[in-house]
């Protein structure tokens, strides 16, 4: 009996922790929004973190994407040597990467440089008592330090999506050239004729609803930190996972919005 | 040299320097650990309970991401069929083939870097900044051999297991939205046709790469944390991407020379 018991209340607890991180994120996404209109929060932080956010994420985001383009293409030419249809290999990779394969590789890479740091980042703030102090100074923490990490998220993992789908392609194109033997211009002409806009745009906007996600939990986590070091590491864990379950859900989400 | 000219290469430089002192770092930590699994120096009681942290543990999470990544892919490419042929008989049995070859490992690979190899990092980081491991060494205790050894061979069998999860919970999911959306019944979807030994092979072992690699690197990135909880947090968050990349390249590594050498 009591293992039952003890199944049901773990899985009760399971569903707890899940609604609270819901509830958690979603507050502080309202009241982020609230303190947009009228424009409330610190310009010159917002810069500070748009650099940090973007222009730091976007080596490891090329990269990334470089090797997303590289399996795609490898993982398409298994399907159409057995078929024989070489033209369809820029569609193939066209799709999967622009729909599906790069907002989620990329949404997952983001996450753990950039949402794993924020929560470390206000964790460490929050244990070492930073954010009080921001409060006795009159410095309210939601417009110097959540609002522009909001923005600076949203913005920069959209935009890097954009580079993400560039690079992607070319890592596609180096592939074919180099271990396929189809040369790159053949894919690349098959790619644009494949008019992939349609995937190309959802694929940027999963992106920008990734951002909004991953910067409402990973702040989440990291201001309700409690307990020193150990604390710190164990919500930058959580963090992660939450991130990474919502790029999940909000891909399923978005995908069927848009085949509506 | 100009100023200009020396500061560029020195930012060429530096990346590279690190990266290869990085390299030879894990390469030496990989050694280490292969060496203390060769010699048999592994403690039992403690594989087991980190099997069951780093695979029971990452259950629902794996089985939750990987049945919405079952659910995408029917969805998406159940769509784009329908726009050009409304036959869906080799729905399944394509899907079955991108699961186990490519997608399940991946994905539960990046989930387990993620959930595992963070916790890996934050634990094992808060151990040294706390001077546990230091402790440990007193005590004449090889941190590798008493941290690294138990959690690798964990989570190299857990990876193969939780991708099995992943396999079954993906097409469970994919089976269900295939009958519900697009009427193709449970019994058409589950077609294993295009299933050979290969496609087991290479899902096998690329789930075998990342457990094995996810806890070293995540080690690694634990062992080197310096300066309180700002200090475990940089360590946490560089595992985190460190673990990931790792499984993007293994998984183009394995995909490439099995392409170009088994023609798989």
């Amino acid at each position: 009996m009591s293992a039952v018991s003890g199944f049901f209340a773990s899985i009760g607890q399971a569903v707890l922790n899940l609604l609270r991180t819901f509830g958690g994120a979603c507050l502080l996404l309202g009241r982020v929004i609230r303190s947009l209109f009228p424009p409330r929060f610190d310009v010159h932080e917002t810069w500070r973190q748009l650099y940090h956010v973007g222009v730091r994420s976007a080596p490891i985001v090329a990269v990334t994407a470089l090797f997303v383009g590289a399996i795609m293409v490898l993982q398409s030419a298994y399907f159409v040597k057995r078929t024989g249809a070489t033209s369809l290999l820029g569609y193939g990779v066209g799709f999967t990467v622009f729909a599906e394969v790069g907002p989620i590789l990329i949404g997952l890479m983001f996450s753990g440089r950039v949402g794993a740091n924020n929560t470390a980042e206000l964790g460490t703030m929050v244990v070492t008592e930073q954010v009080d102090a921001l409060r006795a100074l009159a410095i309210d923490p939601l417009r110097y330090l959540i609002v522009p990490r909001f923005i600076a998220m949203m913005l920069m993992l959209t935009l890097l999506m954009v580079l993400g789908d560039l690079f992607a392609i070319a890592g596609a194109a180096l592939t074919s050239d180099a271990l396929l033997g189809v040369d790159w211009r053949v894919l690349v002409a098959n790619l644009i004729e494949s008019k992939l806009l349609d995937e190309l745009v959802m694929g940027v906007v999963k992106a920008t609803t990734f951002g909004v996600a991953i910067s409402c939990i990973s702040c989440y986590f990291g201001l309700s930190v409690t307990g020193g070091a150990l604390g710190v590491g164990r919500a930058t864990n959580n963090s992660v996972v939450a991130n990474a379950t919502a790029i999940f859900m909000l891909d399923f989400v978005v995908g069927w919005i848009y085949s509506l | 040299m100009t100023s200009a000219a020396s500061r560029v290469l020195a930012g060429v430089g530096r990346p590279v320097v690190g990266a290869w002192r990085e390299a030879r770092g894990l390469a030496g930590l990989f050694l280490d650990t292969f060496v203390a699994v060769a010699r048999g120096r592994v403690r039992g009681r403690e594989v087991v309970h980190q099997m069951y942290l780093v695979g029971n543990k990452s259950v629902p999470f794996v089985a939750i991401t990987l049945a919405v990544l079952g659910l995408i892919s029917v969805f998406q490419v159940a769509t784009q069929i329908k726009q050009v042929i409304p036959d869906f008989t080799m729905l399944g049995a394509a899907f079955m083939q991108m699961m186990v070859r490519e997608f399940a490992p991946t994905i539960t690979g990046l989930m387990v870097a993620t959930r595992v190899g963070s916790g890996i990092a934050a634990e094992i980081g808060s151990m040294v900044v706390t001077e546990q491991v230091d402790a440990l060494r007193m005590s004449n205790a090889d941190p590798v051999e008493y941290l690294l050894v138990p959690r690798t061979i964990a989570a190299a069998v857990m990876m193969l297991m939780l991708t099995i999860v992943g396999i079954i919970c993906a097409t469970i999911a994919g089976m269900l939205i295939a009958r519900s959306g697009f009427d193709v019944s449970f019994k058409t979807f589950l077609n294993f046709q295009l299933l050979d030994a290969g496609d087991l092979a290479l899902g096998g072992t690329k789930a075998l790469a990342y457990g094995l690699a996810i806890p070293v690197i995540a080690g690694r990135a634990g062992l080197t944390a310096r300066g309180g909880s700002a200090g475990v947090g940089r360590a946490t968050t560089q595992a985190v991407v460190a673990t990931s990349f790792a499984v993007i390249v293994l998984d183009f590594v394995i995909s490439g020379v099995s392409y170009v050498v088994f023609g798989q």
